[in-house]
């Protein structure tokens, strides 16, 4: 049972960190390879204004959610805004020179050790039991609710909403979209932001469950063969994606050796990258033009 | 004379900064009228319509001299979507719907999101009225229609941008003449109800010079010859090379000398 919690638990995290690259890939062609350092920032920000919201954590947890949208948006518009219509490599290259950039940052303003936006919010984290036998944190409780709403809210917001259509348009054939009158500018910026907001929120649980450190990259890193492993244009892939990645990391540390928690998750993403590099549900033309 | 809706003035266009597809292209557009724009492959037809409707970073073309004047305003190397919001629409020659969303949100994607609900209805019902046919296929996959029904979702999302001028790149490409035939009625039926000016390029001269009022035809990147559809049709030129018509005695290749009668050369 517990072994069972454990692998949803890890798998909600990476498939709500997962959402995030494929938000991005789908609607822009772009993988953004700063997206575990956007998720860090996410914690760090929350670290922030529980300090300067001190004693009222719903404040600091708002602020810090709208923060996050805003970072999203930003790159966006200071950043990748104008890559568009370069080559995707220049994007991707891009992306991953705002990560190290970031990366660096983070230890300078906000140091390299250990810390606990949980502590500075004032909250507890005790244990629920669960029936069965399993137990399971609160934060890593509301992070599966979250994890799950996050993806309802997705789905119905590309299915039915008005900007959803309009994002969807946009990653199928960006000409035309722009040929009927939607401004791509907006809408990747829309996908920046709440690409960046969703991971931003996977950050903050995640620290406030165990804790922040700038090792908190790695995790994203890993969220990356989930994404790839569902296929990158897919959010139900990205939620199967998840779900294979973290069994097989829960089960290997279980039953192999917990070293090679680290290795597991990509060691899947070079065997799918083999067999089938469009992943489980991706597109097979989509990835021919990257 | 009134004022055109659209003129087009020593119009040239380059891509990738090397590439010179069109070299002073002249033309203009009154209101109401449906003007047809003729030419082999590669004649800049296609380009013509591109640079009035503007291009993407993507594209990496630019129209680097010349004017596209729209309603007294001028709008060259404006993005896409600002020109679609002036009022005029292309509808393109390949990649005309989106494969993966349904009709109906083929229809509703071009809706600004803050438009009303009664707004995007009388929209929608009005395409329904053209084309009663997309009512039924409101669910249907936009990759998995027929190619008429793709060309006529392509003029149906077109008209929802509600557009003063519609530019049409090959309707009857790949299509069975019946379906062209079809279509030519609907376009002549819009223009009617609603007063759109159109422009329609085509390589088939016959079927575009059908429902033209006046028509142009460019070669190489230039307007070699222009005229009223009576002009053209009785045209030896066209008669001979687009309409299939030749005046009786079989001639030799070697004497065809392409539009040498009326050649004009523009910049």
């Amino acid at each position: 049972m517990q072994l069972f919690v454990n692998i949803i638990v890890l798998s909600s995290i990476y498939a709500l960190i997962a959402c995030g690259y494929v938000l991005i890939y789908r609607v822009s062609r772009v993988l953004n390879l700063a997206h575990g350092e956007l998720m860090m920032l996410g914690s760090y920000l929350l670290l922030t204004t529980a300090s300067s919201f001190s004693g009222h954590p719903a404040a600091a947890i708002a602020a810090a959610v709208v923060l996050s949208l805003t970072v999203g948006v930003l790159v966006y518009v200071f950043l990748m805004r104008k890559m568009t219509g370069e080559m995707a490599l220049a994007a991707v290259l891009t992306t991953v020179a705002l990560g190290i950039l970031l990366r660096g940052l983070m230890v300078l303003i906000w140091s390299a050790q250990q810390q606990y936006p949980g502590q500075a919010l004032g909250f507890s984290n005790p244990a629920i039991a669960l029936p069965g036998g399993g137990r399971i944190s609160t934060f890593a409780a509301l992070l599966v609710l979250a994890t799950a709403l996050t993806y309802a809210a997705l789905f119905f917001f590309l299915r039915f909403g008005r900007w959803g259509v309009r994002m969807r348009a946009a990653g199928q054939n960006p000409l035309l979209a722009a040929q009927r009158g939607i401004n791509l500018h907006a809408v990747y910026a829309l996908a920046w932001g709440l690409s960046t907001l969703t991971g931003s929120i996977a950050g903050m649980l995640i620290s406030l469950d165990s804790g922040l450190t700038n090792t908190m990259v790695i995790i994203g890193l890993k969220a990356f063969p989930a994404a790839l492993v569902g296929g990158l244009d897919s959010l139900a892939g990205a939620l199967v994606g998840a779900l294979i990645i973290g069994a097989a990391e829960v089960l290997s540390i279980q039953y192999i050796d917990p070293l090679l928690s680290d290795v597991v998750p990509f060691l899947i993403l070079i065997a799918m990258l083999v067999v089938r590099p469009w992943g489980l549900f991706g597109t097979r033309e989509e990835l021919d033009r990257v | 004379m009134t004022p055109p809706l659209l003129s087009v003035d020593k119009l040239e266009v380059v891509y990738n900064r090397a590439i010179t597809a069109i070299q002073g292209i002249s033309l203009s557009v009154q209101t109401g009228q449906i003007v047809a724009i003729l030419g082999t492959n590669g004649a800049g037809k296609s380009t013509t319509l591109r640079a009035i409707s503007g291009f993407l970073g993507i594209d990496d073309a630019r129209v680097t001299e010349g004017a596209v004047t729209f309603k007294g305003q001028r709008i060259e190397n404006r993005p896409p979507n600002e020109v679609t919001r002036l009022g005029i629409v292309l509808v393109p020659e390949r990649e005309k719907v989106f494969p993966n969303l349904t009709v109906a949100e083929n229809l509703a994607a071009p809706f600004a999101p803050s438009m009303s609900n009664a707004e995007r209805r009388e929209r929608e019902d009005l395409i329904y009225h053209f084309f009663p046919r997309l009512a039924d296929l409101r669910t249907r996959t936009g990759g998995l229609l027929s190619g008429g029904e793709r060309q006529m979702l392509a003029v149906a999302s077109g008209l929802v941008c509600k557009p003063e001028l519609l530019l049409i790149d090959e309707l009857s490409l790949g299509l069975a003449p019946v379906v062209v035939e079809d279509l030519m009625q609907r376009l002549l039926q819009i223009r009617k109800e609603l007063g759109i000016t159109i422009v329609i390029v085509e390589q088939s001269a016959a079927v575009a010079l059908e429902i033209a009022d006046y028509g142009y035809v460019l070669e190489n990147g230039r307007v070699v010859l222009d005229g009223d559809r009576e002009r053209l049709t009785s045209h030896g030129d066209i008669q001979e090379f687009y309409l299939g018509q030749s005046s009786g005695d079989r001639r030799n290749y070697r004497d065809v000398k392409q539009y040498r009668r009326s050649r004009r050369w523009y910049g």
